[in-house]
């Protein structure tokens, strides 16, 4: 175990947040966001679906799904970037549980 | 009996057989293969485990029949149960999961190293998952009482068996590999019948985006007959009710002990963030398709049933007047079936869609047997969460922490047992329709579990007098606003019972941070627990210094 720069464990929790941020911005902004404008939206037609129909029904949630694979990825390349090993991690998962 | 009948029970016997072979061979031997599956579920199958978790018998049986019915106020279920894997995914379950504790009562116990926080978050979780298992054993029961055309009573009863049976033997390990097979089951069973009848209606075989021009055209019919469009937002209730109900049915998600123990099951943060992706990808398949469904169904109820003669309405008519979801009245005496004279119950749609589409025995009892897999592989996970919270984190934690692992085990199963009867029980006479009980167990869990783990995982100053009192104040206006605006007809906004975990959940949030303010700030060791949950499992946070394993 050796001793890293506290400002660089910082770096990294700061590097998640700011992306977090950004996926719950976009998750409100297809979800909570067009139902907000519904009304004014119902003329618009999006592959032969009324827009707003076609956000509730499809937008939202396929956003919600890219979102969470580009958090899984992304997630991924912080950890490399800051040298964090995930073969290791396993193992310290594996073991660091409290087993009662 | 005819052929229908025997394919059928065929069919449902053989999958059932799969899944007690399935429990037999993973038989739990130790008590982390029963909480927490051993951990070591890889992300793509723990993923599959969360989909049949997650989809219960109101996401098959119900939900393209509310959407049919409500129009695009249904949309609030599409949205709200598939957004909340966000809160999960990015604020709760890895860090949940690098805590490394085997339950959720016991982070939130040991997070503020309190025994009556402890108590208070096993009880809450027995209240969530009691309520959502009801609800879980009334369907099943339904399925194979109609199915098999006795009381579904009896149905009851024998699904409540087969779930007491597999989910104590199996524990957490059987229960994730049973799972995986109910997973596939159940898709298979929803998307067959939707391809068919897209192909159908609009010669595509993606029915994910052919109904859209379906959609247009019953606008067109919609406009005809004088009534609102299909489409037309906020038709049956408020906009706010409507963002209200989708909130609920969001944090809700993130605070179901059920489906948050499911990451627990992983080893790494990562795998954690990749179950979350895995399990969206595989819940969308089943949304995707729901709201299709419920553009073809009303479709072919608006074509070809309404504005035929009633004495010579389609055959397949005929077995769903008999049970009653289906009420075709010819108030005006003319001898046609007009579109307001039907009424149609909305546990419909996915049932009779085999029979609409002319699909064969075949498919009738697949769809049949998807039903009951979505029914059974969400009561197993509820009845396993009940099971810990009261033989982990009350026996074992607070009565008897002397216990051997065999003694535990023991209790495990025999509470399995009495909370599987005692459900089965009620959901004989069940207290409310299943699609409202399941309404309530959402708004309790986002009333309590949801601002709590929020607050547990990202605010270190939190203390214990601040989660006790959140928890108490979220329960009692969650269920106050439920019982209010139920019974009392009091509302705000226009928001109804489903949406009071906005209430709730705001009341606990404004609660537990006043309380924690106001009294001393939680011991250090505490506070760097918290900060050590910011990090990967390879860095460690000891004494305002990061450490890297290497």
């Amino acid at each position: 175990m050796r001793k890293i720069e506290k400002r660089q464990a910082d770096a990294y929790f700061k590097e998640k947040n700011m992306y977090t941020l950004i996926y719950f911005i976009l998750w409100f902004i297809v979800s909570y966001g067009v139902v907000l404008f519904a009304d004014s939206l119902t003329d618009i037609t999006f592959l032969g679906f009324p827009f707003h129909y076609f956000m509730g029904a499809i937008g939202a949630l396929a956003t919600f799904i890219i979102l969470l694979f580009a958090n899984a990825i992304i997630g991924d390349k912080i950890d490399r970037k800051y040298g964090i090993d995930a073969k290791r991690n396993e193992e310290i998962g594996a073991n660091s549980t409290v087993d009662h | 009996m005819d052929t229908q009948f025997i394919v059928s029970l065929l069919i449902i016997l053989a999958t059932f057989a799969l899944y007690i072979g399935i429990a037999l061979y993973n038989t739990a031997r130790a008590t982390s293969d029963f909480y927490v599956a051993g951990r070591g579920v890889p992300p793509i199958f723990n993923g599959m485990a969360i989909g049949a978790d997650w989809m219960s018998a109101a996401s098959f049986i119900g939900m393209a029949g509310t959407i049919m019915l409500l129009g695009y106020d249904g949309l609030a279920y599409i949205m709200g149960w598939t957004g909340g894997y966000l809160f999960l995914t990015l604020l709760l379950a890895p860090q949940l999961r690098k805590y490394g504790r085997w339950t959720v009562p016991e982070f939130i116990g040991d997070r503020f190293n309190s025994k009556p926080a402890l108590v208070l978050a096993a009880a809450c979780t027995i209240i969530i998952s009691f309520t959502y298992s009801i609800g879980q054993l009334s369907g099943s029961g339904v399925v194979i009482g109609r199915l098999f055309e006795i009381d579904a009573k009896i149905g009851t009863m024998l699904g409540v068996v087969l779930i007491a049976f597999y989910a104590a033997f199996g524990g957490m390990k059987g229960i994730t590999w049973t799972q995986v097979a109910q997973y596939i089951i159940l898709i298979i069973a929803y998307l067959i019948p939707v391809i068919f009848m897209s192909l159908q209606l609009t010669n595509n075989p993606l029915p994910w985006l052919s109904y859209g021009e379906i959609i247009s055209q019953m606008g067109e019919l919609d406009r005809e007959l004088g009534i609102s469009e299909y489409f037309a937002p906020f038709t049956n209730s408020t906009k706010w009710q409507f963002l209200a109900l989708m909130f609920t049915l969001m944090a809700g998600t993130a605070g179901l002990p059920h489906v948050i123990v499911r990451f627990y099951t992983v080893t790494t943060m990562k795998a954690a963030r990749w179950s979350g992706a895995w399990a969206l990808i595989f819940i969308g398949l089943l949304y995707f398709s729901a709201p299709a469904y419920a553009a073809f169904s009303r479709f072919i109820l608006m074509t070809q049933v309404a504005g035929s003669q009633i004495a010579n309405l389609p055959a397949w008519t005929k077995s769903w007047v008999d049970t009653g979801k289906l009420q075709v009245a010819d108030q005006n005496g003319d001898g046609i079936l007009q579109w307001n004279e039907l009424i149609i119950a909305n546990d419909i749609v996915v049932m009779a869609t085999p029979e609409i589409a002319n699909l064969g025995v075949f498919v009738i009892g697949l769809v049949a047997a998807g039903a009951m897999a979505a029914a059974l592989s969400t009561a197993g996970g509820l009845m396993i969460s009940i099971s810990s919270s009261f033989a982990h984190d009350i026996y074992y934690r607070v009565i008897n922490p002397q216990a051997t692992e065999r003694q535990r085990l023991v209790v495990a199963r025999i509470s399995i047992v009495i909370a599987t009867l005692l459900a089965g029980v009620i959901a004989l006479d069940p207290p409310g329709a299943i699609t409202q009980i399941v309404a309530w167990a959402f708004a309790i869990a986002t009333g309590t579990f949801f601002p709590a783990l929020v607050l547990g995982v990202w605010w270190k100053r939190g203390n214990a007098q601040g989660i006790i009192a959140g928890l108490l104040v979220g329960l009692a206006v969650t269920l106050g606003y439920i019982f209010a605006a139920k019974y009392g007809g009091f509302t705000i906004f226009g928001i109804i019972d489903t949406g009071a975990g906005v209430f709730g959940a705001t009341a606990a949030f404004a609660t537990n941070i006043i309380v924690s303010l106001a009294t001393p700030a939680p011991p250090q060791k505490l506070q760097d627990e918290v900060i050590n949950l910011r990090y990967p499992e390879q860095m460690i946070y000891k004494d305002g210094d990061v450490y890297m394993k290497d």
